[in-house]
């Protein structure tokens, strides 16, 4: 079992061990990036179990592709790509299973019964009315603390979309949110 | 109001988001993920039934189809072609008899030719 990681070298040891093979060093790396990837997911589907799914196709999609994997380039930045792909091909095959299914069958984001808030109710419902790349943006940036650039890398977009994304985003919450807001 | 950064105010709206999209905290989620990821990559992705994966061979099935259509097209056409060449042929390359035999037919009968035979001698 390898050692845990410390550093980026010995990151890179792992993915070489790995690409010659080594089922303990992909392990390893699901087990060092499975949390990020799982966040990188998230914002781009629409429900836990979604982004269950996403982060399995995600690593089945990165060891078939480790081979052709630079170990000089950042591990991460190279899966969590791999990982929004995966979510975005996701979501794409949910709106064509969608579209010939009744409409009262529209998926909303993942609702905790347990939750009651009229805030979080009604962001919920504003986020349905952002694009799914304004939403995986603002989450990533928002919750996840993603750079614009590292926006950008991650969904595949220049970085200055990724900012437009945001701002357009934020304008569209507040203007859903103004009264939720203002009464509070 | 600033676009790009929530304000004081809304910084609510932040921790709604952290809270809606937050993953999970549970240690055990974690290492039951991780045995599945592994079991999925092991398996190769998912196990698909029968109809899905006759799904998946649905668009070059209808790509061969499509190809044996218009290659079965091109070769009635094809054959059509050939056939109505061939009675064209036919019809201009029937030669007429020939001198010798037209010359024949003209003269006289076999029994005229007898009787030249026998003249001769």
């Amino acid at each position: 079992m390898p050692a845990p990681v410390d550093g980026v070298a010995s990151e890179r040891a792992i993915v070489i061990a790995a690409q010659r093979g080594s089922d303990d060093a992909f392990s390893a790396l699901v087990r060092i990036h499975q949390r990020r990837a799982y966040s990188v997911v998230r914002a781009i589907v629409l429900s836990h179990e979604d982004a269950e799914d996403a982060v399995q196709e995600g690593f089945l999609h990165a060891h078939r592709a480790l081979d052709r994997f630079r170990p000089d380039q950042p591990f991460g930045a190279w899966l969590y790509r791999i990982m929004a792909n995966a979510a975005l091909d996701l979501v794409r095959r949910r709106k064509v299973r969608d579209a010939d299914e009744l409409p009262d069958n529209i998926p909303i984001p993942f609702r905790d019964p347990a939750e009651s808030g009229e805030l979080r109710e009604r962001l919920q419902e504003a986020l349905t009315h952002l694009t799914d790349r304004q939403r995986s943006v603002i989450v990533l940036h928002d919750v996840e603390g993603f750079t614009h650039g590292e926006i950008g890398r991650t969904l595949g977009i220049p970085e200055g979309t990724a900012r437009s994304d945001l701002h357009h985003a934020r304008a569209t919450l507040r203007k859903l949110l103004l009264n939720i807001r203002s009464s509070s | 109001m600033n676009d790009d950064r929530w304000t004081p105010g809304e910084a609510e709206l932040t921790n709604e988001l952290r809270a809606m999209y937050a993953a999970p905290t549970d240690e055990s989620y974690w290492e039951s993920l991780e045995a599945r990821i592994l079991a999925h990559v092991g398996r190769g992705g998912d196990v698909q039934g029968w109809w899905s994966a006759m799904t998946d061979l649905a668009r070059p099935a209808l790509a061969a189809a499509a190809i044996l259509i218009f290659v079965a097209g091109a070769a009635v056409m094809h054959s059509r072609q050939l056939e109505a060449s061939e009675a064209y042929t036919s019809v201009i390359s029937a030669s007429p008899p020939s001198i010798e035999t037209a010359a024949r037919t003209a003269s006289a009968g076999d029994g005229d030719a007898v009787i030249d035979y026998i003249m001769s001698h």
